[in-house]
């Protein structure tokens, strides 16, 4: 019950924050030099289609009128039209949302199967030789992560494993150039090719996202990574857990009861890096060419595309909210703390 | 406003007044003998940074702008060491002159961003609990605008910035400035937030200055050191921030040489081989970032105040003692005795022991009360007999015995089996002991079933029972509850719970009443007493005031500087003390609380 009390009211904040932040993104357009709908045609159109789209945007009256006309649109699922590929953008952006969220997806999952543990199990303070070793890696990546800029990781990984070893095929996008797509169902290819039964297939979606994964992990995990570390080893060191020895509890419960408190400040720590993470997923798509709505934003920079700029404005700013909202429920569950202070 | 939040305030100021004068005289040499080997490197490195960003175009080999088309993408050789790119130009020549570009960029974007955030965070951390409706509404508004503004990831932001009013220098330094503002606003705000409860902040008001006008003259100054930090680590990030920015085309345009823009004119070269148009421009610019990231730590360890006060003055005290001349002690342990320590030196490596040739015996059902000044090592006592000394600390000599087994030389497996179910610990602050996010009878259960073959079932039944012995009320909802929910009290009572549900033969006991008030305290002693005398428990109570000791103890040990000074019946030792520290504690005690029950304490008689 109090669960869903506090639900509900988190959910009521979201309404006044996707607001403002459809003002700040229709804004956002306001401040281009120019005329919107000539923007929005491009250089090339003709001045009656300019003119009728003027009207149809209803820029020919006051803003707030046009600003109800945007959201209107909006609620429509309306993003404009971008004017170098004349499509619609929210469909561009459909399209196109699957491969990013994959990359985000296999990111993290990297992150959370292989680095977490490692973080772990080098705070403990056992001279075991595990302990010992990941202790050193700790210490090597602590260093490299957050200085290495993304974007030239991947360049390297691509210099390392596809030109001089091999072992992983090059920039060329989502699937080998001959690969076919597999039958849409959840947009991962790796995971449609998986239901549609095509092994060759999913061995070229694996291997193809492999790399820009491993660099999405490598240099966003890196908060993740230290903060799990820093708080585990807190938690260690802590009057609780010298109080648990001293009962001798087992040295397993002692072990994930101390994770317990571990817990909180890396989910919040992993919400901030979320919202780093599409910024990443730019860079690391524009290295790949991964056709995602990263690199469709970049494309549109390029071409001064605005519509779809502005469509993927708000979709990131959307992806944020939608990613603290979640952290601030897995807050809320794992913390009683938390819950307490909300109710 | 209690005494301790006076004395708090007393020692920030202090040490904040005293960082400022520090930092002002201390001698350069001074400041790099504290710096750790690492620390020294980094330091090396950002200097050098600074000077080839203030000088780079100037000393660069060749021309950094200056194509040679005969010279194209050269492998590195000993006239290009870092080979050519794909324009003919000399990449080591660009790297030296790049750093000028994004550094500066980054620190005219990071100084403008201080700029617009610092003030508005004081402003919002003053409005924030100011009386004025209108006022906490302003700052409630700035900061939801703030979280809006931070919805928009932070690359996106910039890159969209950039690509509204054009790419160029000055826009990608408004774009950095622009998304790096929010931090440093919500820094200030919290800082200020914390320093306005200060009391020399109360002082300032009071002797009539306006609230926003000591934000400024008085608290900004304090929340300095931490904005300081962050300004190195963000100048970093903005360095990242642009080169990124560059890369994709909504920045640095490429002629002038800039890190972002030469990684992505060299991309497309990494594929074909010619790797090393891009990978120096990457290592520079991670060591760049590294750097005033790394730089970031020093100055707040650096500015870390007290970091040395402690240890100094107890290796100085410490070197005066003799090395303790308590050889005899080390006899064998003694045969009825239930603890036995003998000769115990605990030491935190390369210092001069904490403590020092300690010998007691403790027999069954005893109650020896240890007592010392804060930081006599009793504490440490605690924890050593406990065999839990923590991290830094081991045991140089001697031994504990218990029951007659030297508990140094049992193994995880069998410690465990003793800790816990015959000795118990009783630690104070018992709220602190409790792990915050698991519920009471979780622990209770867990310890139960640690030391006895029963199902959880049986065991949440017997924890409930315990803590109904001990006149808590209703049971289940205590046993559901987190620590949290619990009061000092409360705590304490559960610590009790758990200490005697196992009949334990040996009470380890460190200030068991610490943060309790009075009355709680009476209460909680009264009956651990009761029931450890039920039992038959001996006990070690370690503690500050000699009123606990007078009252319940038979026998007491004085600790000073790690070594025991004075040993006896509380009687003896606290009617007619010996030692100066004895006498001290006895001088800072409420003498009637002690010398009435010293002279009522008939217990000298039932010790052997």
């Amino acid at each position: 019950m109090r669960t869903l009390k506090y639900i509900g009211r988190r959910l009521l904040v979201l309404v006044p924050q996707l607001f403002l932040i459809s003002i700040v993104t229709f804004t956002l357009v306001r401040m281009l030099p120019g005329d919107p709908a000539r923007l929005e045609l491009g250089p090339l159109a003709p001045e009656e289609g300019v003119e009728l789209l003027r009207h149809q945007l209803r820029l020919d009256e006051p803003l707030p009128q046009q600003y109800i006309a945007y959201l209107q649109r909006l609620l429509q699922g309306d993003l404009g039209r971008s004017w170098v590929n004349s499509s619609s953008v929210a469909q561009d952006l459909l399209v196109r949302a699957p491969a990013t969220l994959e990359l985000i997806t296999a990111g993290m999952l990297i992150v959370l199967v292989i680095m977490v543990p490692i973080a772990v199990l080098s705070a403990s303070p056992s001279r075991g030789w595990l302990a010992r070793a990941t202790r050193r890696i700790s210490f090597g990546y602590g260093v490299l992560a957050g200085a290495l800029p993304d974007f030239w990781l991947g360049l390297v990984l691509i210099f390392v494993f596809f030109s001089v070893l091999g072992w992983a095929p090059g920039p060329e996008g989502r699937l080998a150039i001959l690969d076919l797509p597999p039958a849409r169902v959840t947009g991962f290819y790796v995971v449609d090719a998986l239901l549609a039964g095509n092994f060759d297939t999913f061995e070229s979606a694996l291997s193809h996202l492999a790399l820009p994964a491993v660099t999405l992990a490598f240099v966003y995990g890196g908060p993740i990574f230290k903060m799990v570390r820093a708080s585990m080893e807190a938690a260690l060191r802590s009057d609780y857990t010298i109080y648990a020895e001293a009962l001798g509890l087992p040295r397993r419960t002692v072990l994930l009861w101390a994770m317990r408190n571990a817990a909180p400040p890396a989910v919040v720590v992993t919400g901030v890096v979320a919202g780093y993470l599409l910024g990443g997923a730019v860079l690391i798509e524009t290295v790949f060419n991964l056709n995602g709505i990263g690199r469709y934003a970049v494309q549109s920079i390029t071409t001064a595309d605005y519509a779809p700029i502005q469509g993927f404005v708000l979709v990131a700013a959307v992806f944020t909210m939608m990613v603290n909202l979640i952290v601030d429920l897995l807050q809320f569950m794992i913390d009683p703390r938390v819950s307490a202070r909300a109710s | 406003m209690s005494a301790r939040k006076v004395d708090e305030d007393r020692r920030r100021q202090h040490s904040s007044a005293s960082v400022t004068r520090h930092s002002a005289h201390r001698s350069v040499i001074g400041l790099w003998s504290r710096l750790s080997r690492f620390d020294r490197a980094v330091l090396v490195v950002f200097v050098l940074i600074l000077i080839i960003a203030a000088i780079g175009p100037f000393v660069a080999p060749y021309p950094p702008t200056v194509a040679d088309p005969l010279q194209r993408l050269v492998s590195p050789n000993g006239a290009h060491l870092f080979g050519t790119d794909e324009n003919g130009i000399d990449v080591l020549s660009r790297l030296i002159a790049a750093p000028r570009t994004d550094v500066l960029i980054a620190v005219i974007a990071t100084t403008l961003s201080v700029a617009i955030g610092a003030p508005l965070g004081v402003v919002a951390g003053y409005f924030e609990g100011a009386d004025r409706r209108a006022m906490r509404w302003i700052s409630e508004g700035t900061l939801r605008l703030l979280d809006v503004i931070q919805a928009f990831p932070v690359f996106i932001l910039a890159m969209v910035l950039v690509a509204i009013h054009g790419t160029g220098p000055v826009n990608v330094v408004f774009a950095v400035a622009f998304v790096n503002f929010p931090v440093f606003l919500r820094l200030v705000r919290s800082e200020i937030l914390s320093l306005r409860e200060h009391l020399y902040a109360e002082a300032a008001v009071a002797l009539g200055n306006s609230e926003l006008g000591v934000g400024f003259k008085h608290l900004l100054p304090n929340a300095w050191p931490t904005v300081l930090v962050q300004v190195s680590v963000t100048i970093g990030f903005a360095v990242l921030l642009t080169a990124g920015l560059s890369f994709v085309g909504a920045g640095v345009s490429p002629p002038t040489p800039e890190l972002g823009a030469m990684i992505a004119s060299g991309a497309k070269f990494m594929i074909t081989g010619q790797w090393w148009v891009a990978m120096f421009p990457g290592l520079l610019l991670g060591l760049i970032v590294f750097t005033f990231a790394a730089m970031g730590d020093i100055v707040g360890k650096l500015m870390e105040p007290g970091q040395r006060a402690m240890p100094l003055r107890r290796l100085l005290s410490n070197a005066r003692i003799a090395p303790a001349a308590q050889a005899e002690h080390a006899a064998p342990f003694a045969q009825a005795a239930i603890l036995s320590v003998r000769g115990l030196a605990i030491e935190a490596s390369g210092r001069p022991p904490i403590l020092d040739g300690v010998s007691f015996d403790l027999m069954p059902g005893e109650i020896l009360g240890v007592v010392g000044l804060p930081g006599s090592g009793k504490s440490i006592l605690v924890r050593a007999i406990l065999r839990l000394l923590g991290h830094g600390l081991q045991r140089r000599a001697g031994h504990v015995f218990f029951r007659g087994k030297d508990l140094a030389e049992l193994d995880e497996k069998a410690l465990r089996a003793i800790r816990g179910c015959e000795i118990l610990p009783l630690l104070p602050n018992a709220k602190s002991q409790l792990n915050p996010l698991v519920r009471v009878g979780d622990l209770m259960v867990a310890h139960i079933r640690a030391h006895n073959r029963c199902s959880r079932r049986q065991a949440h039944a017997r924890a409930a029972r315990m803590l109904g012995a001990i006149g808590i009320g209703d049971v289940e909802h205590w046993l559901a509850a987190y620590p949290h929910e619990l009061s000092g009290g409360m705590a304490q009572r559960v610590c009790l719970a758990i200490a005697l549900v196992h009949r334990p033969p040996l009470i380890i006991a460190d200030e068991p009443t610490a943060g309790l008030d009075v009355t709680v305290q009476r209460q909680v002693l009264d009956l651990m007493m009761e029931l450890c005398h039920q039992s038959g428990a001996a006990q070690v109570l370690a503690t500050r005031e000699l009123g606990i000791v007078a009252h319940y103890c038979h026998r007491v040990a004085v600790l000073d500087e790690g070594l025991i000074v004075e040993m006896g019946s509380v009687r003896d030792v606290l009617l007619a003390p010996r030692h100066a520290v004895t006498r001290r504690l006895i001088a800072a005690a409420d003498l009637r609380a002690v010398s009435a029950a010293a002279t009522t304490n008939t217990s000298s008689k039932i010790v052997p």
